[in-house]
């Protein structure tokens, strides 16, 4: 791959995200995923939690951040390319000369970079409402933990969005996949409140290791070694994420190439 | 005057079951199982579990008799809306209003099902307390419980019905919707001891359904007996009839704007 190659490719993420970002701005849905639920999590979470000391409140910051983010991925980054396929342009996308991923990466970084909007409001509510002090220990650590975190994010949903567009019968289950990752990255309790057996399944999912990344440093309670394996989880997980939706976007394409059957839920 | 009674209870009924089958959006099997079984399941754990790991576990009871009454407001928030609102986006709104029918019949029928669909979440969510979580059921009399479900399914569904009525004349339903779903775990004591909350939350928990259904429900596993709790079911019951009568007031009023005005297509 050549230099213009990279920069023609980047235009086209850059592109797609840009036009997410406009879309989504004015989107109703959009703004209750990333400021209202949230910030209803974080009213709940800070009083619930509040009996273990104000030291928690960056605790519950960024864990009901965290759920606006999934939350975001799931619905927006979800159906991102469902969305084209409802606006009648899937077609138009498919036949032009870019790859898909490409779109989709786009559209999902626009997604997760929007719904760091969750963090900050969040933020901003404990601080004014609940006066709670909001000191993060370990800073750098957790601006690389932020970075990762949207990086594997993003990968993680160019992997959702192929399987929403094909399979039907999966994206009606969007509504109960709220919660349960909620539980499973154990962004506002810990994992180990839950049966044993879920937990080869967090280790699974990339915002368990965001999660436990952004908690660690923040609250100054990870090892240097505890935060290197969270970021080697992440960047390990992106990969394999990248590698899976990579043949799940082929897989999409052949149907609407080949089998012409994606126009069809 | 016997025929017309007849007529318009035909009118309820028929039109109770035409909008849940018609307008539901959730009756199919993976949607209906996805969002009434397993998402209130999962709701019922997160908080539960929050709860647990906040003030440990022999405070998981109030978590989970809290948030599993509020699933109520799945079927009475969600379910109730999509009745009422859905024959807008079906275009046949005008067709309902060019009719002589009952109104009233019209429109409370719309959440009839629903409180039935919203009873059986409730009694399925507190079977997720007891199978999953040890929620303790063998002091409650089973009459009062029944009833404070039977109560609160209707409050809410009260509630479901101003809401309906705002999505006829509102483009952001979802938003509106699921504004109201996620302040109830707030407000209505799901989660938070009402007690605790500042007065002016206080207030708004006080005249929102759910706040009093939720207290009645605990007390009630608690071992209270049905006169013990007969001020809250009191109150609730009274609370969901003012919801049902300011929504019906607000439909006749669209009905009248819209065709006033031509603009029932536009709606």
């Amino acid at each position: 791959m050549n230099l213009q190659a990279v920069r023609m490719s980047a235009r086209v993420v850059v592109a797609a995200a840009e036009v997410t970002l406009r879309q989504n701005i004015v989107d109703a849905f959009v703004l209750f995923t990333i400021l209202l639920q949230p910030l209803v999590i974080a009213v709940l979470a800070m009083w619930m939690l509040g009996g273990r000391g104000s030291e928690n409140a960056i605790f519950v910051v960024i864990g009901s951040g965290m759920t606006g983010l999934w939350s975001s991925l799931l619905f927006m980054g979800g159906n991102s390319i469902n969305w084209e396929r409802w606006t009648g342009t899937l077609e138009l996308l498919v036949g032009q000369p870019s790859h898909m991923s490409l779109i989709v990466f786009g559209k999902n970084l626009a997604v997760v970079l929007q719904s760091l909007g969750s963090m900050l409001a969040s933020y901003a509510l404990a601080a004014a409402f609940f006066q709670a002090p909001l000191h993060i220990a370990q800073p750098l650590l957790f601006g690389v933990s932020l970075v990762l975190m949207v990086i594997s994010f993003v990968c993680f949903g160019l992997v959702i969005a192929p399987i929403f567009l094909m399979n039907p019968q999966v994206r009606h289950w969007q509504n109960a996949m709220e919660f349960p990752i909620y539980m499973l990255s154990g962004f506002l309790f810990p994992i180990a409140l839950l049966p044993g057996w879920t937990t080869p399944l967090s280790y699974l999912l990339t915002p368990y290791w965001a999660a436990r990344a952004l908690h660690g440093t923040s609250g100054g309670t990870a090892s240097s070694s505890e935060t290197l394996l969270c970021w080697g989880m992440m960047i390990l997980l992106a990969v394999v994420y990248a590698f899976v939706s990579r043949w799940l976007m082929d897989v999409m394409l052949r149907k609407a190439r080949a089998d012409a059957t994606l126009r069809m839920e | 005057m016997m025929r017309r009674v007849w007529l318009n209870l035909r009118l309820f009924l028929q039109g109770a079951l035409l909008s849940y089958i018609g307008l539901f959006a959730w009756l199919r099997p993976a949607t209906y199982l996805a969002s009434k079984i397993v998402m209130p399941l999962a709701q019922i754990l997160f908080f539960t579990f929050m709860g647990i790991s906040a003030t440990g576990q022999s405070n998981a009871h109030f978590y989970i008799i809290g948030n599993a009454v509020q699933i109520a407001a799945v079927s009475g928030i969600y379910g109730v809306t999509m009745s009422v609102g859905g024959d807008r986006w079906a275009g046949t709104l005008p067709y309902l209003l060019g009719t002589p029918a009952n109104r009233l019949a019209m429109f409370s029928g719309r959440a009839f099902f629903h409180v039935i669909d919203g009873i059986t979440g409730v009694l399925i969510a507190l079977g997720w307390g007891v199978v999953l979580l040890g929620l303790d059921l063998t002091r409650t009399d089973p009459l009062a419980l029944a009833l404070t479900i039977l109560i609160t399914t209707f409050s809410t569904s009260g509630l479901g019905l101003l809401l309906g009525c705002i999505s006829l004349v509102s483009l952001e339903t979802m938003f509106v919707n699921n504004t109201a779903y996620f302040l109830l775990l707030i407000f209505s004591g799901a989660n938070i001891q009402v007690s605790t909350m500042p007065g002016w939350m206080q207030a708004i928990s006080q005249v929102l359904p759910l706040t009093r259904g939720i207290a009645a429900a605990r007390r009630v596993i608690a071992g209270d007996s049905l006169a013990q709790v007969a001020p809250l079911l009191v109150g609730e019951v009274l609370l969901g009839g003012l919801y049902v009568l300011v929504g019906y007031s607000l439909f006749r009023w669209f009905e009248y704007q819209g065709k006033r005005r031509g603009t029932l297509w536009g709606f």
